[in-house]
């Protein structure tokens, strides 16, 4: 029994049709809050950390431990005057952050989580083919980026979203063969090769350790996709002032700060999902949700050193490294899964 | 012929260093003409100087250069001396060395961390921090100030180094080396980093030369030229030191030098520190109210090695209490304009890379 059923269940008496809408309706909500938590947990997480690394204190005023920080934060976001370039494209600039959190949050509710204590199944939609839409979904939040950065009539905004087009060209193409290779292995275990949460529920061993080239891959290809450090040509703060993002301040550029955050938190777990096993261990009916997030969180905090201690790549470099040694593991990595595939099939 | 965006970096831009603005025309990502443009920092430095006393000068000088404020007044003071016809008591000249040595450490660790910041390394920028507040304690120890120290006066220093501050001093330079190769092993062993360095912004030994070229820049493109070498000043020729020399002359060897010269100060400190005379620490002849009754006559020139290049400082006296003409030599000014040749056809990347790799100090370009 999954949280949706239990909803639907509570509304009975308004009948049938209205009792899952509004079930839909409430998981959503419930969802999003979720979402919004971890964000800021992981917000406060990155703050502190860092902090802790540059012999720094880190938040400690707003709320025990600054716990609140990052809501006085997001309110003074909210709060200060959104101040727009008079020469844009309208409808693009103000969309644009928008395409970006949607692609995120819908992003966040196609993958399973598992399940946890009595509430059972966490996972929000079923779909059999959310692998794809998933990708699908993640894939929206870069024409985001491309939007903002053309549509704010900026030189550097352009020259932002010009880095972020040749970026994500070269890192989504390895990305998309290394999945590829996990759906052909899958393929042989079940019969909806495509669906999410079968992929994670099939592995027995994690894939990561039978496609090592594969997790290799697609852990740069999220890093990549989340634009910290090694890869933030997009929005490289000591080249092009804020790449495509210059122009945007108060709540729409809370949302491409949420975008990035929420990306990397996305990111990890997809990676722990994939390759890690994600919510399978022991009493994974009970704690599955649990394991999710402990591996989560750990591919985050790596994610975070990552962040720290690196510097810019350059972009023609990156270029390089996408196309001459992403793509080229990525194939070797196929034709390994294949083998793999044989071996599994006789 | 294609048409080349034109691109403002600075003087408000996150990552120029100061108040440097580069008027940039961009052919998609690589950078075809750079034009810098200056004087968003002028103070007339040297106009001022010629309309008071010999010894009011040394705030002016003070903030030519804030972070490495103690060579400044050692260049000042070389030509004022010289001028005046003063002579400096032993001691003065030994902690004049000792200050100027930690000065220079402290000013080539803003680079390495402003280095760090340019190429998106924020993490050691701090830990570069950390070891400066160091040495500016010390500062605060022996002249009352952090930044703007105005320490040295003329014929000696403002007050004697006491033992208290050589004790911190010798911790100073006991913690220092193993700290500083920590910070090294953050950049040198990361691929990125040397990527990113390696092989870019390449001036060649007779670019550096023709250009007028100085200090670390220089002597990483393969010239060994250090004026506390060439022209000893002070106590210089009474210390051992190497001159760090690199002949590569790109970024990475720039980076290099400049670590290395930071353990060559520390060998200096460590022999100043026990080298240390006893005696007087200032001239009784430039005494406090004394000092603004000084008059010089003639003209001089005098160089010194300050963090970033040849310092030089021309005074004229016409034998009246204001120097009738002051001009400074400025290192950096010279340094920077090699820019517009080495980040020429180089990406927009690299011409950060190797904009911050001159150490650029805007006070001091700007005067």
């Amino acid at each position: 029994m999954n949280i949706l059923t239990r909803l639907q269940l509570f509304f009975q008496i308004t009948g049938h049709y209205a009792s899952y809408f509004l079930a839909y309706i409430f998981e959503t909500i419930f969802f999003l809050i979720f979402v919004v938590i971890a964000l800021i947990a992981m917000i406060y997480i990155f703050r502190k950390y860092m902090a802790r690394l540059q012999l720094r204190i880190g938040p400690n005023r707003v709320g025990k431990f600054g716990l609140l920080q990052l809501i006085a934060d997001a309110l003074k976001l909210v709060g200060k005057e959104s101040i727009i370039p008079k020469l844009r494209d309208d409808f693009a600039y103000k969309a644009a952050p928008y395409i970006v959190f949607i692609g995120l949050v819908v992003g966040f509710v196609l993958i399973p989580y598992g399940s946890f204590y009595w509430i059972g199944s966490l996972t929000i939609t079923h779909s059999n083919v959310s692998l794809i839409l998933f990708f699908g979904a993640i894939a929206m939040m870069p024409i985001g980026e491309v939007l903002a950065g053309i549509s704010s009539h900026n030189k550097y905004a352009v020259i932002g979203a010009f880095r972020g087009i040749a970026k994500d060209v070269s890192f989504e193409v390895p990305m998309m063969i290394s999945a590829v290779a996990l759906v052909m292995m899958d393929s042989a275990l079940s019969r909806t090769p495509l669906n999410f949460e079968t992929l994670v529920s099939t592995q027995f061993i994690p894939f990561g350790i039978l496609q090592p080239l594969g997790l290799f891959v697609f852990m740069v290809a999220m890093i990549a996709r989340s634009s910290y450090t090694p890869f933030d040509l997009a929005e490289s703060d000591s080249e092009i002032v804020s790449g495509y993002s210059t122009e945007y301040s108060g709540m729409r550029f809370g949302l491409f700060y949420m975008g990035m955050f929420g990306s990397i938190f996305l990111g990890s777990l997809v990676v722990s999902l994939l390759y890690l096993g994600g919510f399978n261990g022991p009493y994974s009916s009970y704690a599955g949700f649990v394991y999710l997030l402990i591996k989560g969180l750990i591919l985050v905090l790596i994610s975070f050193l990552i962040w720290l201690s690196m510097p810019r790549i350059r972009v023609d470099r990156f270029i390089n490294f996408g196309w001459k040694i992403l793509l080229p593991i990525s194939i070797i990595n196929l034709i390994w899964a294949g083998f793999l595939t044989l071996g599994v099939i006789s | 012929m294609a048409e080349w965006t034109e691109v403002n970096f600075g003087p408000q831009h996150p990552s120029m260093h100061g108040v440097l603005r580069l008027r940039v025309k961009l052919d998609g990502e690589i950078v075809k003409e750079v034009e810098p443009i200056i004087g968003y920092l002028h103070r007339n430095a040297e106009k001022i100087g010629e309309l008071q006393f010999y010894c009011d000068n040394m705030i002016y000088f003070d903030r030519m250069d804030y972070v490495a404020a103690m060579n400044m007044e050692v260049g000042y003071l070389e030509a004022a001396e010289k001028l005046l016809d003063i002579e400096v008591p032993e001691r003065a000249q030994w902690i004049r060395v000792m200050m100027a040595e930690l000065n220079r450490i402290a000013s080539h660790l803003v680079w390495l961390g402003a280095f760090g910041l340019d190429l998106g390394m924020l993490t050691p920028f701090f830990y570069c921090f950390k070891e400066r507040e160091k040495i500016l304690k010390i500062f605060t120890e022996v002249s009352g100030s952090r930044q703007q120290l105005n320490y040295m006066s003329i014929g000696g220093v403002y007050q004697d180094v006491t033992d208290e501050a050589l004790d911190h001093i010798r911790t100073f330079i006991k913690e220092f080396p193993k700290e500083l190769n920590k910070i090294e092993s953050l950049f040198v062993k990361n691929d990125v980093f040397i990527s990113r360095t390696k092989g870019i912004g390449v001036l060649s030994k007779e670019m550096a030369i023709d250009y007028g070229v100085t200090g670390p820049m220089l002597r990483a493109s393969g010239v060994e030229y250090d004026v506390r070498k060439a022209q000893p000043y002070l106590v210089y020729d009474k210390v051992n030191f190497d001159i760090p020399v690199s002949f590569k002359g790109d970024n990475l060897a720039r980076f290099l030098v400049r670590v290395e010269e930071m353990r060559q100060s520390i060998k200096i400190i460590d022999q100043t520190v026990q080298k240390l005379p006893a005696g007087p620490y200032f001239n009784q002849k430039a005494k406090k109210p004394l000092m603004i009754r000084l008059r010089g006559q003639g003209e001089v020139y005098a160089r010194t090695e300050s963090p970033k290049g040849e310092f030089g400082v021309y005074l004229i006296g016409d034998g009246s209490l204001r120097p009738y003409r002051v001009r400074v030599r400025s290192p950096t000014f010279k340094n920077l304009s090699v820019l517009p040749a080495l980040a020429k056809d180089q990406m927009i990347a690299d011409l950060i890379s190797i904009g911050g790799s001159i150490d650029l100090v805007f006070g001091e370009v700007d005067r």
